[in-house]
C-alpha cells in the first residue's frame, strides 16, 4: 500500500517532503477512520444519550458551533504548559548540574526532592495557588514544581554518564575543567536531558489543567470543570480532545528539538 | 633532557639522541578496596628511550605494561620512582601538549564528525579555526580517512575509527606518542594493515613511540627496541634492539632475522612466566 501510493506521489510529481509526510500520517488516519467511524455507528445503533458519550460528530459540532473561544483555552492552556516546562527544566538542569558535581550536595537534598516528588500534583496544587494567586502564574508555578524533578534527576546521571576513556583523552589533552564542561560532559548528557524533556512535556500540560480544576476563570481545565458541571458533555470532550492534540503538538516540538540538537545519537537512527 | 642537563645530573649523555623518555626505579601499587589485598603492578622499572626511538612494551596480561604507559601519561602518579619527559616530570609534558595517547578503544566523541574529532586537543590548546583546519587536511591524509571529515564516528568501521583516533592524538604534533594496544580489538588483516600505516606515520610525525601490545610480532615488525616484563609485578626482564632494516615492510616477516627475534622474544615471554610460577 506504502508503494502504491508513493508511486502514485511520484507521479503526481509530489515533492519528497510530501511523500515522507504522507507515510507517516496515514496509517494513524487510517486508524482514526476506523475508530471515529465505528464509535458514530455504535452511538447511532445503541442510541447511547449523548451526556453518557456523546458521538464524534457531536464533539465536533460543539467544537465547531465556537472554535476561536475553546482555541483561546487552548492557548492559555498551552503557556501554562510551557512556562512551567521551560522554567521547572532549567531550574531542574541547573540543579542536576550541581549534583553531578558535587556528591556532598546530592546526598544532602536528593532524598527530600525524591520524596517531595511523590506527592500528587491535586496535593500540592491548592497550596501554590493559595501562595502564587489566582492568575496564571499560580498554574505556571505548579508546571514548573512538577518539571523540576525530571530534569534535575536526568540532568545529574546525564552528566555522569561519560565515557572514562575520552575523559582520559582530555586529560592528556590538557583540558581544562569548563572545557570537559562543555565539551564532553554536557553533550554527553544532552541524551538524557531530553529524556527529561520529553516527560516534562506530558507532566506540564496534565499539571496545567489540574491547576485549572483547583481555581481558574480560564484555560481547558476551567472549561472541563464547568461544562462537567453543566453536563454539557460534547463540548467537555471537545476540550478533551484539544489538550490531547495540545500534549502533542509540544511533544512534536521538543522531538524536533531533539532531532536538531544530537542528530548523532543511536537514538536518532534512521535506518532501523 | 638537555647534554647539560643530563651531565649536570651525573648522567652520561646516550649515543647520538638525546633520553627523552625515562622511567627511573619505578614502582606502581595499587591499594586494594574493600579489603582486598594491596596489588603491586609495577617493581623497580628503569627504562630509558631515546628521542625518535620506537618502543614497544610487551608482556603477559596485568604485568603493568599499560601502567608503565599511563604513567608517562600522567593519567597515574607512580607510588615510587621517577618518570620524566626530556627531564620534566611528564605533568609538564601533558600542558605542554607534548603527548599524543591512543587507547585501545578509539574513545572518539560520537557528537562530533570526525574532522571535528581530529580537531579536538587543537581545540582545546585555542589554536585558531583557519590553523585548526589545515592541520586536520593533513592529518586526514596522513591516517587515510580523507572523504571521510563529515562523518559520524558511528558509521567508521572499526579501523578507520582507530585512524581517526590515530590522528587525533597526533594533532598537536606530540614529541612522544603513547599507544595502549590500539589494534587489540582489530581483525588480525585490518591489523596487519594499520601496522604498516604506522611504521608509515611514525617515520613521517618523528615523535618518540611507546607502545604497548600483546602481540611479539606486531612488537618485533614495528620497534627499534621490545621491552619484555614479566608476570604481576612487572619488571623488566628483557630489552632487544630490533636491527631489521629500515623502512620496515610486511614483507619485513620473510627475512631470517625476523623469525629469529621473534623466537627470542617469545623464548623471554615465557622465561618470565616460568620465574613467576617458582
Amino acid at each position: 500500500m506504502t508503494a502504491a501510493s508513493d508511486r502514485l506521489a511520484v507521479e503526481l510529481g509530489a515533492p519528497s517532503w510530501l511523500v515522507a509526510a504522507w507515510r507517516l500520517t496515514w496509517p494513524p488516519l487510517v486508524t482514526a477512520l476506523i475508530v471515529g467511524g465505528g464509535w458514530e455507528l455504535l452511538i447511532w445503533a445503541l442510541e447511547i444519550p449523548a451526556y453518557y458519550i456523546p458521538a464524534p460528530s457531536r464533539i465536533w459540532q460543539a467544537f465547531w458551533a465556537n472554535p476561536g473561544n475553546l482555541m483561546v483555552h487552548a492557548g492559555i492552556t498551552l503557556l501554562e504548559a510551557v512556562s512551567g516546562c521551560v522554567i521547572g527544566s532549567l531550574l531542574g538542569a541547573m540543579l542536576g548540574t550541581g549534583f553531578a558535581y558535587s556528591p556532598l550536595l546530592a546526598r544532602g537534598l536528593l532524598p527530600y526532592f525524591i520524596a517531595a516528588n511523590t506527592i500528587p500534583v491535586v496535593a500540592i496544587a491548592p497550596i501554590i495557588i493559595l501562595w502564587f494567586g489566582h492568575g496564571i502564574e499560580s498554574k505556571i508555578a505548579v508546571t514548573t514544581f512538577l518539571s523540576f524533578f525530571p530534569l534535575a534527576l536526568n540532568m545529574m546521571k546525564g552528566l555522569q554518564s561519560y565515557d572514562r576513556v575520552i575523559m582520559d583523552v582530555f586529560h592528556v589533552a590538557a583540558a581544562n575543567p569548563w572545557q570537559r564542561f562543555l565539551k564532553m560532559r554536557l553533550p554527553s548528557a544532552l541524551p538524557y536531558v531530553f529524556v527529561g524533556l520529553k516527560i516534562n512535556v506530558t507532566f506540564s500540560v496534565i499539571g496545567a489543567i489540574v491547576a485549572e480544576f483547583v481555581q481558574a476563570d480560564r484555560g481547558l481545565g476551567f472549561i472541563i470543570m464547568t461544562t462537567y458541571r453543566s453536563l454539557n458533555m460534547p463540548r467537555l470532550w471537545a476540550a478533551l480532545f484539544i489538550s490531547a492534540l495540545i500534549g502533542m503538538v509540544f511533544f512534536g516540538i521538543v522531538n524536533a528539538l531533539e532531532r536538531l540538537a544530537i542528530p548523532w545519537h543511536s537514538s536518532m537512527r534512521t535506518d532501523v | 633532557m638537555s647534554a647539560r642537563t643530563a651531565i649536570a645530573r651525573g648522567l652520561a649523555p646516550v649515543d647520538a639522541a638525546a633520553p627523552c623518555v625515562r622511567f627511573e626505579r619505578v614502582s606502581m601499587v595499587f591499594r586494594g578496596q574493600g579489603g582486598h589485598p594491596d596489588v603491586q603492578a609495577l617493581c623497580d622499572i628503569g627504562l630509558t628511550i631515546r628521542e625518535r626511538e620506537f618502543v614497544s612494551l610487551i608482556g603477559p596480561s596485568g604485568c603493568g605494561k599499560s601502567t608503565l604507559l599511563r604513567i608517562i601519561a600522567d593519567l597515574v602518579l607512580p607510588s615510587e620512582g621517577l618518570a620524566s619527559i626530556n627531564g620534566e616530570p611528564p605533568r609538564r609534558a601533558r600542558l605542554g601538549r607534548e603527548i599524543g595517547c591512543v587507547f585501545q578503544e578509539p574513545a572518539l566523541l560520537e557528537w562530533r564528525r570526525v574532522q571535528d574529532n581530529i580537531a579536538l586537543p587543537l581545540e582545546l590548546a585555542g589554536v585558531g579555526r583557519d590553523e585548526r583546519a589545515a592541520r586536520t587536511a593533513e592529518l586526514l591524509e596522513l591516517v587515510g580517512l580523507k572523504g571521510f571529515e563529515r562523518a559520524w564516528p558511528r558509521q567508521l568501521s572499526g579501523g578507520m575509527r582507530q585512524r581517526a583516533a590515530i590522528a587525533r592524538a597526533l594533532a598537536t604534533r606530540p614529541r612522544v606518542l603513547l599507544l595502549d594496544e590500539p589494534f587489540g580489538a582489530l581483525d588480525q588483516i585490518t591489523r596487519d594493515r594499520l601496522n604498516m600505516e604506522l611504521v608509515r606515520i611514525c617515520e613521517a610525525t618523528r615523535a618518540t613511540v611507546l607502545l604497548v601490545t600483546h602481540s611479539i610480532r606486531e612488537a618485533v615488525l614495528l620497534s627499534d627496541r621490545v621491552v619484555v616484563m614479566s608476570p604481576r609485578p612487572g619488571r623488566i626482564i628483557a630489552d632487544l634492539a630490533i636491527d631489521l632494516p629500515r623502512p620496515r615492510t610486511l614483507l619485513t616477516r620473510d627475512d631470517g632475522r625476523y623469525a629469529d627475534l621473534v623466537q627470542r622474544g617469545t623464548s623471554e615471554l615465557e622465561r618470565g612466566y616460568d620465574g613467576s610460577e617458582r
